[in-house]
């Protein structure tokens, strides 16, 4: 297929009318004048704006819990029976049906991260998957993507209840310097079983596995950075963005990448300190930033990357700086880039065709949606009910 | 006194769109005009801006709820308490009003949550300023559905059900008409006065039609909220109304007073958060049913209503009828219009200067903020 006379915003940053072809669930060229080939289907797309698909990093997307299942249950991504969970995989928290039934494609979504919920301080690993589909294995894009952890007021309201620990940060932060210290010395001994936890967080310390670390705070962000520092190949990724002040200096010197959720459900005091005017210096520095959903997944809306990245306009005032934020930096946060995030030949065709750059205007609408070069949503389509 | 010039001024009134002057004096609108004088007065300088007046929130809980487990507006002992007033539960020193301030909300309906099935009496309120409330009652609030249900089945009381919450209220409702029949009747004869109750007392308004039943209402329960309203013969605002797009001819109806949809923001849910239809607010619009958005704050960000007015338009909404839901409807439905919503000789000077229009372009940026004609955004 053919797409003819857009305006094509790869996702880095230029943009240029061309045309775009895609071909196998691949965009296989982009170039001027691009002649169809026989019997080739040609879409023209003069005065819209072909964006790349946006990449969610952490969502809620496909977790079914009590919301949706015939019995109350707890979401899957939400293993609260122990805080220490890093030998579970996010994959299996991810149901394809539940995710499709929120028709993403409609907002401008190709690609969601699917984590471990931040009440756990080693929650599990991280997956990314499409947003249409059935089958979660066809849908997977990249299991293993990292290690999810919390250091948040999450983890105290969680277990508070109970009673269990962690009741405070004490607990919190001797605990994630102490399993971490543990997996860095953590060896497997013939004919002794494995010890699953810390054979995980081994690859961690080992820098084979990127840590995102949830944080709500400067206390907590000061913390886990004095922590990490003594294992020099972690790779770092900081979750949230607010309580950043003060480690500006060294997410600026160590580049360290954070996905920025928001205050949308402010009923969390910690939310509502996001400094934005901080995360727009990130951007201004260089430093990898990705907009995601809101803080408290579980009532993010399908509008949350749109209306983050129109936030972010309101500092910016540049859209192709802030379109690499919902597509190519979360792509490349997650390990994706090599298959998505941004319009290039190779990339997969995960792409989405508006009236108008709906960073720029309100009157912007989806008029097709590609996921590998599948249409999964047109305008027009009725969306769905439940 | 603050004379705003060559400012685009988004009436809200029949004038329309026009590139006037504004005088600010008093707290209110003096003047609307070309060319105005300027002596004695501080100059804003608004050429190429956009002027709208003031932001109204048509259902919020800010200054009253600050957390899930800070909660001065849902009083969940009892399932019926009509005797309360949201004016007892507001810290007017609430940081939340700030923020308000931040996204161009002067005035907010201040309501009870939505955990009791008559939750009490709601108002509407400043962001700022010395005199704050403008009007009080502005409603009485009522919910039904999930909250309801949510908050006494696990207590093992009822409402467990929807049956139940509609019975609640409909027995509230016939309470209040008696009482009222029996106040009548004393008046030839004070011996059948009854004895003063609180509660039905606030329901008075609402029978006299002099404030709408303001109820939390998804989906099928907006029939059942004007079932009860015919049978009453009561005004009611539809807060929440997702779905309402399945009831456009059955929502034309002289009770009900306006439909205040929102928060745009969650994900489809089974139930009453089934369907999701921002559409609706131009449907409605369209057939003259008055439309207001509502934050729902600080259970939703206040920025929401900028969202919502921008969701609006881009299902085909013009920017200027989705500015008339966050201002002119909105007061129309909280019968607040003689002070607020829109930009005319007379007003509250409760006036937002934008650098570009914020229904329509997305990185529009609130530059000014005037309550009662003082500067408290700058």
């Amino acid at each position: 297929m053919l797409i003819v006379n857009g305006r094509i915003h790869d996702g880095l940053g230029t943009v240029r009318r061309e045309d775009l072809r895609m071909a196998e669930g691949r965009i296989s060229q982009i170039g001027e004048n691009l002649c169809p080939e026989d019997g080739e289907e040609v879409f023209d797309a003069a005065d819209m704006e072909i964006l790349p698909g946006f990449v969610q990093a952490i969502s809620q997307w496909g977790v079914n819990g009590s919301m949706q299942e015939i019995r109350p249950s707890a979401n899957d991504n939400d293993e609260t029976s122990n805080p220490i969970t890093p030998e579970l995989d996010g994959f299996y928290a991810f149901n394809g049906r539940a995710a499709t039934a929120q028709q993403l494609g409609a907002f401008g979504l190709t690609v969601c991260g699917i984590a471990p919920s931040d009440n756990n301080l080693f929650g599990g690993t991280i997956a990314a998957f499409e947003v249409d589909g059935v089958n979660p294995y066809k849908m997977c894009l990249k299991r293993d993507i990292g290690m999810m952890a919390s250091v948040t007021e999450h983890l105290k309201q969680t277990y508070r209840m109970r009673p269990a620990a962690p009741q405070t940060r004490m607990w919190i932060f001797a605990n994630f310097a102490e399993q971490l210290r543990k997996a860095s010395a953590y060896k497997t001994e013939p004919g002794k079983p494995a010890d699953e936890k810390l054979a995980a967080l081994r690859r961690v310390v080992e820098g084979e596995l990127p840590l995102f670390v949830s944080c709500d705070s400067k206390v907590a962000a000061e913390r886990v950075r004095e922590i990490v520092e003594h294992y020099p190949k972690l790779r770092l990724v900081l979750v949230n963005g607010f309580g950043l002040e003060g480690t500006e200096e060294w997410v600026i010197e160590r580049n360290i990448p954070v996905i920025v959720r928001t205050a949308a459900f402010p009923l969390d005091e910690s939310a509502m300190t996001l400094d934005l005017e901080a995360i727009a210096q990130l951007v201004r520095q260089g430093i990898p930033v990705a907009l995601s959903g809101t803080y408290t997944n579980s009532l993010s809306a399908r509008e949350d990357m749109l209306w983050n990245g129109i936030e972010m306009m309101k500092l910016l005032h540049d859209s192709e700086a802030v379109l690499p934020m919902l597509t190519s930096v979360p792509a490349r946060i997650l390990g994706l880039d090599d298959l998505t995030g941004t319009l290039e030949p190779g990339k997969r065709a995960d792409l989405v065709i508006w009236s108008a750059n709906p960073l720029e205007t309100w009157q912007a609408n989806v008029v097709h949606t590609y996921q590998g070069g599948r249409l999964i949503y047109q305008e027009g389509d009725e969306m769905k009910c439940m | 006194m603050y004379v705003i010039q060559n400012g685009m001024l988004y009436t809200m009134e029949e004038q329309g769109v026009i590139c006037a002057d504004l005088r600010v004096e008093d707290g209110k609108i003096a003047e609307i005009g070309e060319k105005l004088s300027t002596e004695g007065a501080e100059v804003i300088n608004a050429a190429g801006k956009c002027v709208t007046p003031g932001f109204i929130d048509a259902h919020s809980h800010v200054g009253g709820l600050m957390s899930m487990t800070d909660d001065d507006l849902n009083e969940l002992t009892n399932p019926l308490t009509p005797e309360l007033d949201a004016y007892y539960g507001i810290n007017p020193n609430d940081k939340c009003f700030s923020v308000c301030i931040r996204q161009g909300i002067t005035t907010s309906c201040l309501i009870p949550g939505s955990g009791n099935v008559v939750g009490g009496w709601g108002m509407a309120y400043k962001s700022a300023g010395e005199d704050r409330v403008i009007r009080r009652p502005a409603a009485l609030k009522a919910a039904m559905g999930i909250n309801p249900k949510g908050c006494y089945a696990p207590k093992n009381m009822t409402p467990m059900t929807r049956m139940a919450i509609a019975n609640l209220l409909r027995t509230y409702l016939r309470n209040v008409k008696e009482y009222m029949e029996k106040k009548l009747e004393a008046a030839e004869n004070p011996e059948k006065m009854p004895p003063y109750d609180l509660g039905l007392e606030h329901g008075i308004p609402v029978l006299e039609k002099k404030i709408p039943l303001k109820v939390h209402s998804y989906m099928h329960d907006m029939m059942t909220v004007l079932e009860i309203a015919k049978e009453f013969d009561i005004l009611v605002t539809l807060d929440h109304a997702q779905g309402a797009s399945d009831y456009y001819e059955e929502l034309s109806d002289e009770h009900v007073q306006g439909v205040i949809f929102g928060p745009t923001c969650a994900p489809l849910f089974a139930g009453e958060g089934g369907k999701l239809d921002p559409e609706c607010c131009k449907g409605l619009d369209d057939r003259g049913i008055p439309v207001a958005v509502m934050t729902d704050g600080p259970v939703t960000t206040v920025n929401m209503l900028v969202y919502e007015m921008g969701e609006a338009v881009r299902r085909g909404m013009d920017p200027v009828r989705a500015l008339a839901m966050v201002t002119s409807n909105a007061a129309q439905i909280l019968g607040i219009k003689e002070r607020v919503g829109s930009l005319s000789v007379g007003k509250d000077a409760d006036i937002l200067i934008w650098s570009k229009l914020p229904s329509l372009a997305t990185d529009a940026v609130l530059e000014n903020v005037l309550i009662d004609g003082e500067m408290v955004l700058r």
